[in-house]
């Protein structure tokens, strides 16, 4: 009888709400019930503490114009508190305040009932935590005397705002593999991101305040996937330069593994490119650990992790950022000369170590560098030369280049010979030599090709006029004899 | 070396079927080289990058390069061997070693024109000129080979020489190539060509002969002996066209 009565009271104001705001959504002079003015002589002052068992205090207070301005505003208070009534005021212990709140929650879903709830996917997976002994607290999200609906209702500041008044709050989501993943956003690594003027929904498209639709994902992986998609709506550039690159094709052909924008460049504490170039190395490293350890003791390596040099190449330079291609390829081999002339040919940079630029030209004009044009150009065409020619990496290595400067000539002769042999393979032990080891040939490196060219280059001209004075003599003369 | 006549006036034969063909396979090798060569020497030009793709690219050309040394290398031997046979076993006449007439010749004609003298040097079958022109593409060739078979084989001769041996023979290689064609391309396409002597191009190498007028004005102390050699038989022909005109004038 009595739990009628207690339905009741609460029907029969919703039923009259319910007709008054059919009438007129604009009747803004809500009077509030008479018990809740009861209430509200003591509530509505600041300074009542409830105190848990376990110390957390809770403010009691109860700020009258918010009141006022919720959805709930024409219930008496003990249409929620329904423990209390103007003429019962029960002393109560709760062990703490989450113990306060969830038993408060319960109080909600005596009109909010599950059929309800559950046609909302947020509810409905919050209900299913519930059955799984992780009950939800309504107040946590909708607030609890100023509670609004979600609909064209309580007004944020931003989108943001008022995704953050749930994902601001610990929140996962799980996927059907079992996995769990975390929901909830720290407001400050969003704020200090790139994207901090953003809204969530320039990413998370199909979600905003009024649709939240409920997706399923096999694992978390695949969400990230899916996730990343976003990304390409607005840096649609780098997407395609994607496309193009090996993790694009190892990817595409069901290695999941394979990162995406999100995993080098972070979700929501995403941040513009980094000036510290070691930093760049560290993503690389999360998956090519191997070559990370053999890059950090190159003499690159070496001068960006012990030096802070931000001159010498990190992967990117090499590799590029997002059209990242299978460098196993001879196409990729044959750029190579160029990457390292990227910098060994820039003098600028050379000069401050002391490092020759000639070293690219030398290389060029040499039977490997003419080689390797003309195979690059052969590229473009229909003759695709199948064998490798020799590019800088050959002889100085790829991720492990050291320094040549300090070593005995003779060690390093000894070395090349290993490289020659790679391709010459009965170079004898002097093979080396036959090289003229990236310098244009003077007296002192190489002093016979030096009085080679030198002989030539004043006999060539010698040659042609006396052979041209010759032939304008033969001439002048046959012309007077006539 | 046969003497003939001709509506136009006398020809004379000057080269030997054998010599023709050895000069029509060394144009050909020539030709070849010198494509493929220069346009690996100047890789760079727009001309040569054309070139080298429309051959089916640089290992390809290379290929090419080398089939054709094969064959100046085989007509070069053959040459060589050829006329050392037939000097030294068939006592042939050595038309082609240098001797002290060949400086008096050169000095002649360098005074010749510059007018103190009156006339050329006399000059026997090839003249001074000639003569420069077959020991300078002969010792250039033999060096083109050598160094093209270093370059071919370099792991091979380092294995008993020294490294430096390869760059050095590239730069042989390449500086003797242009000392070569220039040879070529100045001198002898004027003299066979462009002089004003042979004017529009001299036949000789292509058809064998070559006119009694040219002869004794190129070749003078050759012809002389060509002639006082076959004196008697060309007495004998003249002779014998003479009485066969006159049979014909008789019947008429």
């Amino acid at each position: 009888m009595q739990k009628i009565r207690r339905i009741l009271v609460v029907l029969i104001p919703l039923l009259l709400a319910g007709a008054a705001l059919t009438d007129g959504a604009d009747a803004k002079d809500i009077v509030l019930s008479d018990e809740a003015g009861t209430c509200l002589g003591c509530h509505g002052k600041q300074g009542i503490v409830k105190t848990f068992e376990n110390g957390e205090l809770l403010s009691a207070y109860v700020s009258p114009e918010k009141f006022a301005a919720s959805v709930h505003n024409f219930l008496p208070c003990s249409g929620c508190h329904s423990d209390f009534s103007s003429d019962n005021h029960p002393s109560r212990r709760f062990r703490s305040k989450k113990q306060y709140q969830i038993k408060t929650s319960r109080e909600c879903r005596r009109c909010h009932g599950d059929q309800q709830l559950k046609e909302n996917p947020i509810h409905a997976g919050l209900l299913r935590a519930e059955g799984e002994g992780k009950p939800a607290v309504c107040t946590e999200c909708h607030g609890a005397h100023s509670v609004s609906p979600i609909k064209g209702g309580k007004v944020f500041a931003s989108e943001t705002q008022y995704c953050l008044g749930c994902h601001g709050h610990p929140l996962s989501m799980a996927f059907r593999n079992g996995e769990q993943l975390s929901l909830s956003v720290d407001k400050k690594l969003l704020d200090t991101s790139v994207h901090g003027k953003l809204s969530c929904s320039d990413c998370h498209y199909g979600f905003s305040s009024e649709e939240h639709p409920q997706r399923i994902f096999k694992s978390g992986r695949e969400y990230t996937l899916a996730s990343s998609e976003s990304c390409r709506r607005c840096h649609f550039d780098k997407y395609s330069k994607t496309i193009e690159s090996i993790h694009y094709t190892v990817l595409s052909k069901g290695n999941l593994k394979a990162p995406v924008c999100t995993d080098c460049h972070g979700a929501h504490s995403i941040s513009g490119g980094s000036r510290e170039r070691s930093l760049t190395t560290k993503r690389c490293q999360r998956c090519h650990p191997a070559i990370y350890d053999v890059y950090a003791r190159s003499i690159h390596g070496k001068a960006l992790f012990d030096e802070k040099n931000q001159d010498v190449p990190v992967c990117i330079d090499c590799h590029k950022a997002h059209d990242i291609l299978n460098p196993h390829t001879l196409d990729y081999r044959e750029r190579i000369p160029t990457m390292c002339s990227n910098c060994h040919a820039n003098k600028a940079i050379m000069g401050k170590y002391g490092l020759s630029t000639d070293v690219v030209k030398t290389y060029l004009s040499d039977f490997h560098g003419v080689t390797l044009g003309f195979y690059r150009k052969q590229r473009e065409s229909l003759d695709k030369p199948a064998r490798p020619i020799a590019v800088c990496t050959d002889c100085h290595g790829t991720h492990n280049i050291t320094s040549t400067r300090g070593t005995d000539a003779a060690v390093l002769k000894a070395n090349l010979v290993q490289r020659c042999q790679q391709c010459h393979k009965d170079a004898p032990r002097d093979f080396p030599n036959t090289w003229l080891s990236h310098y244009e040939p003077n007296m002192k490196s190489a002093p016979l090709v030096f009085l080679v060219n030198l002989l030539y280059k004043i006999f060539i001209p010698v040659l042609v006029v006396g052979l041209f004075l010759q032939i304008l003599l033969h001439i002048w003369r046959y012309a007077v004899d006539r | 070396m046969k003497e003939k006549e001709t509506g136009m006036g006398e020809r004379i034969r000057r080269f030997s079927t054998s010599l023709i063909v050895e000069h029509w396979v060394h144009v050909f090798a020539f030709v070849v080289l010198v494509v493929t060569g220069i346009s690996q020497k100047f890789f760079s030009l727009d001309l040569s990058r054309w070139l080298i793709l429309k051959l089916g690219g640089i290992d390809n050309v290379r290929l090419i390069h080398r089939c054709a040394g094969i064959v100046f290398m085989v007509a070069a031997s053959v040459h060589i061997v050829g006329a050392s046979v037939g000097i030294v076993l068939k006592k042939r006449q050595p038309s082609m070693v240098i001797t002290k007439n060949d400086l008096t010749d050169a000095v002649r004609d360098l005074r010749y024109y510059l007018g103190a003298e009156n006339s050329p040097a006399l000059c026997d079958r090839y003249t001074y000129k000639q003569k420069f022109e077959y020991w300078g593409i002969l010792t250039g060739g033999l060096l083109m080979i050598a160094t093209g078979l270093v370059l071919w084989f370099p792991t091979f001769v380092v294995g008993f020489l020294p490294g430096q041996v390869i760059p050095v023979a590239k730069a042989l290689h390449s500086n003797e190539a242009l000392v070569i064609i220039l040879l070529i391309a100045v001198w002898h396409i004027y003299n066979s060509i462009f002089s004003p002597e042979v004017f529009p191009l001299d036949t000789s190498i292509f058809t064998g002969y070559i006119s009694r007028e040219r002869m004794s004005r190129e070749h003078p102390l050759e012809l002389m002996r060509i002639e006082n050699r076959t004196q008697d038989e060309a007495g004998r022909k003249r002779r014998r066209k003479a009485r066969k005109l006159e049979t014909e004038e008789m019947s008429r």
